[in-house]
């Protein structure tokens, strides 16, 4: 029993010395500055979702909604000091931007057939 | 996580769900599930669940496009 604990500590060593983006070193908290940078990035966030809420054309919401998504990918990227994370970072800004270039091309009719 | 992001992203939530719940036009209702969506993702980021991110970041979108084809500029 105290041997199989003991391969597995070790197998646990050599995947944690192992560089990859599965295998980065534990999460660190971030500091302060990032937390900092987090915080002015939900500001924009909250001031474009007020624009677009406050905004009456909707083709003139899409960038409001494209600055959110910015501060949002922002945040994701600023939050966890993980490969993974901005893995996820980068997912969304490219989602989030294909969504919004969608919402404006079928709203202005689209391709034409 | 700093309570003051939990605050800002638990308004932008509920002004998102209002705004899709009270919004007449089809493409509004769409921006307000976007913010939904998009406010939501921090706080996943926030408890660890990093792949669960990213499965959401395709999948929103993807979810979008599909909701958009019922609500082109003709059919509505």
């Amino acid at each position: 029993m105290e041997a199989s604990q003991m391969i597995m500590e070790e197998l646990g060593d050599i995947m944690n010395s192992i560089s990859g983006p599965f295998s980065s070193p534990p999460i660190n908290p971030p500091g302060e500055s990032a937390e900092l940078a987090a915080i002015i990035c939900a500001i924009i966030a909250l001031y474009a979702v007020i624009r677009v809420i406050l905004e009456p054309d909707i083709m003139r919401k899409l960038p409001f909604l494209n600055v959110f998504s910015f501060g949002v990918a922002g945040i994701m990227a600023l939050l966890i000091p993980h490969p993974l994370g901005i893995i996820a970072a980068a997912a969304y800004f490219i989602g989030s931007t294909f969504e919004s270039n969608a919402i404006a091309s079928t709203f202005a009719g689209g391709v034409e057939e | 996580m700093n309570i003051l992001l939990f605050l800002i992203f638990f308004v932008i939530i509920l002004a998102g769900g209002i705004y899709a719940g009270f919004a007449r036009d089809p493409y509004a209702k769409l921006i307000g599930i976007g913010l939904i969506g998009g406010g939501v993702m921090p706080l996943i980021i926030a408890r660890g669940y990093v792949d669960v991110a990213t499965a959401l970041a395709v999948i929103i979108p993807l979810s979008t496009i599909f909701v958009l084809q019922l609500c082109r500029k003709g059919a509505v």
